[in-house]
């Protein structure tokens, strides 16, 4: 029954994402509402998912899907998140010459494009509110300088974000190891 | 039938290969698929590259699994594409699943929940920066900056579902386009 659960959580996440970033948001809900994952460890897999070969998206779903139910889970998982690729996408492959001059298909992503945007800068905000604060949910200030620095050192000084992640591990061992803020 | 097995082993094999070099996003998967069947092979255009490219990105699910399937449906059927999809996904897969058993193992562990804490912090400031890149093509009329805005505050205060959210979007760019075609005369996906 769980993994039955599951692969619809990840055909609903198939079905209405588009690109691996707008996945996230997906995710973190269906997640979350299912008691599968806390909001920390979607972070988790956000983070796990970038550092690893492969899509972002279907990255997430192994993640999740072996969180929830094992290996199995992680399969089941990333076959509800291809099912997009194997049924829709297969007709496209078949009609591919009348998919190439589809107006309706270019129409329908202007709108969903920006939807994403949205959706996606939501999520920023809530995977923010709990990695920058403490235990009793006040502003952590130690891990939001930490944070403003990975920004800069991403936008300003385009360093890779394998490499961001790294170094933030890095910090957070000597920040929260060691020195114990 | 024995011919198309051996192509799809191929493929599946190919891909394989493809995807355990591919971090972040799926573009890279794309630039190596240039690399052998464009400059290589010889077996597909640049022309043809970009339109599984623009059709893969335009439907739902990952990009690059859509690829995946048409480039293989076109060589080998549907069982190509099958091949070509799982070839793609098979190491990443398997290297995760063993991360995930170590992180469910070691995730009490203080120096590893130490290490973990601070990679939370760069989580938003990747996802942000990602954003900033998806921004560039995402408004291409004005209009498309509100549809953004109703959206997050759809999402962020009133907690619609986001099957909702991409329903609506998808709405709301038909209406758009239409709207600039017959008022203004312009064609937006031109």
């Amino acid at each position: 029954m769980l993994l039955l659960e599951l692969f619809w959580s990840f055909v609903k996440i198939g079905f209405t994402s588009f690109g691996g970033l707008s996945m996230i948001p997906l995710i973190s809900s269906e997640m979350i509402s299912h008691g599968w994952m806390t909001a920390s460890e979607v972070s988790d897999i956000v983070a796990i998912a970038e550092m690893t070969p492969g899509p972002l998206g279907l990255n997430c779903a192994t993640f999740a899907g072996m969180r929830a139910a094992g290996i199995l889970g992680a399969f089941v998982a990333n076959l509800g998140a291809l099912s997009p690729t194997f049924t829709l996408c297969f007709l496209a492959a078949i009609f591919f010459e009348h998919f190439k001059e589809n107006k309706k298909l270019a129409q329908i992503m202007t709108g969903v494009r920006p939807a994403c945007v949205g959706m996606v800068a939501g999520i920023v905000i809530e995977l923010a509110l709990v990695n920058y604060s403490d235990v009793n949910s006040k502003i952590h200030l130690p891990s939001l300088i930490l944070g403003v620095v990975d920004l800069i050192l991403l936008l300003k000084f385009k360093i890779s974000i394998p490499v961001v992640i790294l170094f933030s591990a890095l910090i957070g061992v000597i920040m929260f190891g060691v020195i114990g803020v | 039938m024995p011919e198309k097995l051996k192509t799809c082993a191929q493929l599946y094999w190919q891909f394989l290969t493809f995807g355990s070099f591919t971090f972040g996003g799926g573009w890279s998967i794309v630039a190596q698929m240039k690399d052998l069947y464009v400059d290589r092979e010889k077996s597909l255009t640049d022309e043809e590259l970009l339109d599984l490219t623009s059709i893969g990105r335009s439907l739902p699910g990952t990009m690059i699994g859509n690829i995946a399937m048409m480039f293989g449906h076109r060589v080998a059927g549907f069982i190509g594409g099958v091949a070509c999809v799982f070839g793609m996904i098979t190491v990443p897969m398997a290297v995760l699943l063993i991360i995930t058993t170590f992180y469910t193992a070691f995730q009490d562990n203080l120096w590893v929940a130490s290490a973990m804490r601070g990679v939370r912090t760069a989580v938003a400031p990747v996802i942000l920066s990602a954003l900033m890149r998806m921004i560039k093509s995402a408004f291409k009329v004005p209009p498309c900056y509100i549809v953004a805005a109703a959206m997050f505050a759809l999402y962020f205060f009133l907690r619609v579902s986001c099957v909702w959210l991409v329903i609506i979007g998808a709405a709301l760019g038909l209406l758009i386009c239409e709207y600039y075609e017959r008022v203004k005369k312009i064609n937006v996906v031109a």
